[in-house]
């Protein structure tokens, strides 16, 4: 089972094997080596990667590992496999409205208890200064109103959730 | 160490004669056992897809460390057996990397007879848990298997190396202190049920896993009640309300993903220390084994030719090069790892089973494992040689080999016959794991000499009743009886019986015995002791 | 010591803005109070400021809009005059008349002179009937139904802009006059929402135009003088990117030109501070766009080039100081380049970033205006400007380069930025050579996009070698087995 660091919604499967001369990296079909990581500081060190010595400055908080090099900053999520692959079928996601970009709420436009069918707008959100129309993924029940009026979330925030029909 | 050098000429006719007869034999191995692992029925592969199960190759490359290897044990096992209809036995054994642990993986394959057990089945998954003990492997059970196949449950349930032998090893590993991981990924039914229950740990995958031992259909049979398999025996009764089951994984992969954590927690035992430097590739390229192995298994070759082709820097240190010369003793070094090398050059004399037995000694006393390389026809016979006490002396090399303290390791590299298999650490001497190459065989008796015997014997009784019989009807009798007796004697043949660990193609020994050596020094080796030798 | 009739200035603003005025207040020997809303307690303002008085609100923006709450903490703060910074109530005539009134020197132009210029409408009209040019347009005072046919007589392309507004918020460019219509509607509605004013106006769109504007200087006796220009163009949805002094695109005719036009207009305005007078530049003529009675974000380039203080000449100006200097005193040496940089992500529609500054660097030899410290939460409860960075070279290549350097090494580690992509503009060959205009950024889409698999693999390996488990299960491989490889039989 591979290793997976997630970067921009993709996830890249990775293998770090040890050698004479220090670690090779796979990705993929791909084989870099050797590959080395001396550490300077808690946030800087040389990257050695085929032969080329790149400085290295970064951040680990927590499963997301913030790196910049060269003018360039990726960050990557650890996907640990014991929680990625736990209940995935679990919960049903077709049931929460996410936030598909950081934002302000402008307006709710339901509120709990009420029916609504799939495509239906749920919220209103301003983000970029455009207003975008949050929509039920399915017909529901609107369970619970997560941010008021005003308030700001971060992307993939549960907006609204929905609660099946007669439940 | 010297250097051994090689007189093969690689440009020779029949070098090269060799080399393309032997390719061909790899590439038909390559094929049978790329069939065996892979040719399924679409509907069975449909079936596991509905059932939202994965392949079992699939499981088990999930499960190990990628980019670290995996040998695959007995692949085709059953073979020969069943109308061929049971690849592998229904069964995937190997030794392989988990969490950076080298572990047994045994796995049901639930493409082929729904995962059923056959009597090779049980008999694989012994040998696979025998592995383990001897060689203190802990064990990763993927369980897929619907039950014993009842029509032969003659031949697998209930004498001593049967299926209950399954269950006597788990326990025996687990006093041992060797531990073992279960995923039910099928229904573990009946026996099956105990595979998972006797496993330090074990994890059910919700919706296809299950733990029972009768069925909701045997139930329904044997009380009239009406059950679900989810309420019988399902991932979440059995992981919040029986205790069967410790993990409750929400797929296969879920599963997988936490045997890997449980391995990751096992106490990795010291290493029994050999003497060990740093690895170095023969300076012979091991794929001239292709044109050194002859094409008739009757021509004589010198086997230092083949250690040249398995050992490091193909240095090699010949203990009584004078002596005994028709076994070839000696120190080299493979993947670093000192070992002790004794390979036929011809039939067993006298003096070559003093050297062999005075030889297997001195590796015992020094902690250095024994690799036999079998190419014998057997013990010379004759007058002149009993007199001079062949069978004692053949005594002495069967005591040295049954009880040498060291962990041991065949190749059947061409013939092995008679007296010869079993003083060369054959199947019965416990070593730690046999190894087949392609064109070997394995007889009491070469297939020439056999045939001619029972022909001999056939020709008498029909004679009896009869008078004399012509060249012509006795070539008629000799044929069939050649043909069964060389089907019989060949590599596939014991390797569908599982009277070794497999069939390897030979440049792939090295990198076997270099992992079977690593993983029988999980074992401790125990001080040398012998039994009385004959003098 | 100073002699200016307060001692206490309350900056009403946040972020590098309020930061950058307290800076000057220090160095004029002020004492400096900034107001703050809870979500930006850990900020540079915060930590700069002598005294530093948390304000409450619906919202975190309308705390910073709420007049009443600022007046009550000038005064608590004993503030003898209020600087509003850029945005909020910057450019409110309502505040500045409420600030006035309280006693308190309101740090900008007379609020007659924001209430003109802040009415887009009515300051072109006035620019116009001054003798100053204007870009062909349309007014929407009376009838909402004449006013598209007059609209429409102006002919594709056009810009739709609420009349209240200013920062792009709500502007649209409108291509097919089928369109017309529904621009206008929604122009009016963002503009209610903005900025409580659902009038908008229409004007004749320039095809690759630039945006040019000029900064001018004014005092109570009447003395008007300009500080050149800065040209703007690098634009993403109307929101300057890059900017920089001299413009490339002037003859030292035109910037003279310029530069007296915004003079003009600035003494017919009699305004009295220091504020910036736009212009839109395409095919040799300008256009008067609209005026900012305020301090602008991209300030800091006629700093760099000039010497002059803005803020300082701000403060003094209010306080009723006549300039110290005449048009003759100011030269401008050598050239300047802001980059902003922003939390948002170019590579996905410029959609705002969030997340904790984990590890904040600068780099050296350029001038920083940053709001942001390490361990702050960046949030979208405000604008994404998260610092400006400012190089000053003597040739316009030089300072590009130099930004350039500046930007690559600087280091901002969790919050993913706009920096890459200020990098590649900064490296691009139209913008070194001055090929620039408002609509660069849609003419060359490929500046927002990231290549994303260069250099990918230096990234993962760092990821990979940096992170426990990885290196962990690694090691923990017995070195025969990892030699072997993925290895079968």
């Amino acid at each position: 089972m591979y290793h997976s660091f997630e970067v921009d919604g993709v996830d890249h499967p990775v293998w770090l094997s040890a050698s004479q001369d220090g670690y090779r990296l796979h990705l993929g079909d791909q084989v870099i080596a050797p590959v080395g990581f001396a550490h300077h500081s808690n946030s800087s060190g040389i990257l050695t990667i085929a032969g080329e010595s790149e400085p290295v400055r970064f951040v680990i908080d927590r499963d997301m590992i913030h790196v910049h090099i060269r003018g360039r900053t990726r960050t990557f999520r650890y996907r640990d496999p014991l929680q990625t692959l736990a209940s995935v079928s679990q919960e049903a996601s077709s049931l929460v409205a996410r936030a598909p970009m950081p934002g302000v709420v402008v307006t709710t436009t339901v509120s709990p208890g009420q029916s609504v069918t799939a495509g239906m707008a749920l919220m209103m959100i301003e983000s970029m200064k455009l207003e975008t129309i949050i929509r039920a993924p399915q017909d529901g029940v609107v369970d619970r109103i997560h941010f008021k009026e005003g308030e700001s979330f971060e992307r993939d925030a549960p907006l609204v959730t929905l609660s099946k029909e007669g439940r | 160490m010297q250097r051994i050098t090689s007189v093969v000429d690689v440009n020779s006719q029949e070098f090269r004669h060799n080399e393309l007869y032997n390719r061909q034999l790899a590439a038909e191995l390559k094929e049978r056992q790329r069939a065996a692992r892979f040719h399924r029925p679409e509907r069975e592969l449909e079936r596991l897809r509905r059932q939202n199960k994965l392949f079992v190759r699939d499981r088990i490359e999930a499960l190990l460390d990628p980019e670290t290897p995996f040998l695959e044990l007995s692949t085709l096992a059953a073979n020969k057996a069943y109308d061929g209809e049971v690849p592998g036995a229904a069964q995937v054994v190997g030794i392989g990397i988990v969490a950076g642990r080298e572990v047994i993986v045994h796995a049901d394959d639930a493409s082929v007879k729904s995962g059923a057990w056959y009597p090779l089945s049980v008999k694989k998954i012994v040998r696979a848990l025998d592995i383990a003990i001897e060689n203190r492997l802990p064990v990763v059970h993927l369980c897929d298997c619907a039950g014993g196949f009842l029509p032969l449950q003659a031949e697998f349930f209930a004498d001593r190396y049967y299926a209950g032998r399954i269950l006597r090893n788990q326990s025996i590993l687990s006093k041992m202190g060797v531990p073992q991981v279960a995923i039910a990924m099928g229904h573990c039914t009946a026996g099956g049920a105990y595979v998972p229950a006797l496993s330090e740990y074990n994890i059910v995958v919700e919706g296809t896993g299950a733990i029972f031992l009768g069925g909701p259909p045997v139930v329904k049979a044997a009380t009239g009640e009406n059950v679900s398999v989810e309420e019988l025996g399902g991932a979440n009764m059995h992981t919040s309300v029986s205790g069967t089951s410790d993990y409750f994984a929400s797929s296969e992969m879920h599963a997988i993903a936490i045997a890997r954590d449980i391995v990751a927690r096992f106490h990795r035992p010291e290493k029994t220390w050999i003497d060990r430097v740093a690895p170095e590739p023969p300076s012979y390229d091991e794929s001239e084994l292709y044109g050194i192995i002859p094409k008739d298994t009757r021509v004589q070759f010198d086997m230092r030719e083949i250690i040249a082709r398995l050992v490091d820097g193909s240095r090699f240190h010949e203990y009584q090069q004078r002596y005994g010369t028709s076994l070839v003793c000696g120190f080299a070094r493979l993947h670093g790892y000192q070992i002790g090398v004794l390979a036929n050059n011809g039939v067993l004399f006298g003096d070559s089973a003093l050297k062999g037995a005075h030889f297997i000694q001195l590796c015992d006393k020094n902690q250095t494992p024994l690799l036999f390389l079998q190419n014998v026809t057997g013990f010379m016979v004759g007058r002149e040689y009993e007199r001079q006490g062949i069978t004692k002396h053949g005594a002495k090399l069967i005591m040295a080999v049954s009880g040498a303290s060291v962990p041991k390791f065949t190749v059947v590299c061409n013939g092995s016959h008679g007296a010869g298999t079993y003083a060369m650490a054959g199947r019965a001497f416990d070593p730690r794991f046999v190894f087949s190459w392609p064109q070997s065989t394995i007889s009491a008796m070469g297939a020439e000499q056999a045939a001619g015997v029972l022909t001999h014997v056939k020709a008498r009784q029909m004679a009896r009743d009869g008078g004399r019989l012509s060249d012509m009807e006795l070539a008629t009798i000799r044929e069939p009886i050649l043909e069964e007796y060389r089907e019989r004697s060949s590599a596939y043949y014991a390797t569908s019986e599982i009277w070794d660990d497999g069939i390897l193609d030979p440049v792939d020994t090295r990198s076997a015995l270099a992992i079977v050596l690593s993983a029988s020094l999980s074992a401790p080796i125990a001080a040398p002791d012998y039994g009385v030798f004959r003098m | 010591m100073h002699t200016l009739p307060f001692d206490t200035v309350l900056v009403a603003n946040r972020g590098e803005i309020a930061a950058r005025i307290i800076k000057t207040l220090r160095k004029l020997g002020l004492r400096s109070a900034v107001v703050y809303h809870e979500v930006d307690a850990h900020t540079p303002a915060v930590s700069m400021a002598d005294t530093a008085i948390e304000i409450s609100g619906r919202s975190p923006i309308a705390a910073y809009l709420d007049t009443a709450q600022l007046i009550a903490v000038a005064h608590k703060a004993r503030a003898g005059a209020l600087h509003p910074g850029y945005g909020f109530l910057s450019e409110n005539a309502e505040f500045a008349r409420a600030v006035r009134k309280a006693g308190i020197t309101f740090i900008g132009p007379a609020p007659e002179t924001i209430e003109l210029m802040g009415d887009k409408i009515r300051a072109r009209k006035f620019v116009q009937c001054s003798g100053f040019p204007v870009a062909p347009s349309a007014v929407d005072e009376d009838d909402p139904e004449e006013f598209v046919v007059r609209a429409r007589a102006i002919g594709a392309p056009l810009l739709v802009k609420p009349s209240g507004g200013g920062g792009g918020k709500g502007m649209r460019i409108v291509r097919n006059l089928d369109s017309l219509e529904d621009a206008i509607e929604q122009a009016r509605r963002e503009g209610q929402r903005y900025f409580g004013d659902s009038r908008v106006y229409v004007e004749r769109y320039i095809e690759k135009p630039r945006h040019i504007e000029v900064q001018v200087l004014g005092d109570s006796f009447g003395n008007v003088v300009h500080l050149f220009e800065r040209e703007c163009s690098v634009q993403r949805r109307f929101q300057k990117i890059i900017e920089e002094t001299p413009s490339p695109a002037l003859s030292p005719q035109l910037r003279k030109r310029i530069c007296e036009t915004a003079v003009g207009i600035a003494r017919a305005a009699n305004y009295q501070n220091a504020g910036t007078v736009e212009f839109i530049f395409g095919a040799g003529e300008f256009y008067f766009l609209e005026m900012n009675a305020r301090l602008q974000v991209e300030h800091p380039v006629t700093e760099m080039v000039t010497g002059v203080d803005l803020v300082a000449e701000q403060v003094y100006a209010a306080a009723g100081r006549a300039l110290g200097f005449s048009q003759s005193d100011i030269a401008a040496n050598g050239h300047a380049i802001e980059i902003r940089l922003y939390a948002e992500a170019p590579e996905r529609g410029y959609a705002p970033t969030t997340g904790k500054v984990l590890l904040l660097e600068y780099p050296d030899g350029v001038r920083i205006d940053s709001g942001i410290l390490q361990g702050q939460q960046i949030t979208t409860a405000f604008d994404p400007m998260l610092a400006k960075i400012i190089a000053h070279a003597p040739t316009r290549i030089e300072s590009a380069l130099k930004a350039h350097r500046a930007i690559r090494e600087m280091i901002l580690l969790g919050c993913e930025t706009n920096a890459s992509f200020l990098a590649r503009i900064l490296a691009d060959e139209a913008f070194l050579g001055g090929e620039i205009h408002t609509g660069y950024l849609e003419e060359h889409p490929q500046m927002a996009a990231d290549n994303f698999a260069f250099g990918l693999s230096a990234f993962l390996a760092s990821a990979a070698l940096l992170t426990r488990p990885v290196r962990e299960s690694a090691d923990a491989v017995p070195p025969l087995h990892a030699a072997l490889g993925r290895w079968r039989n």
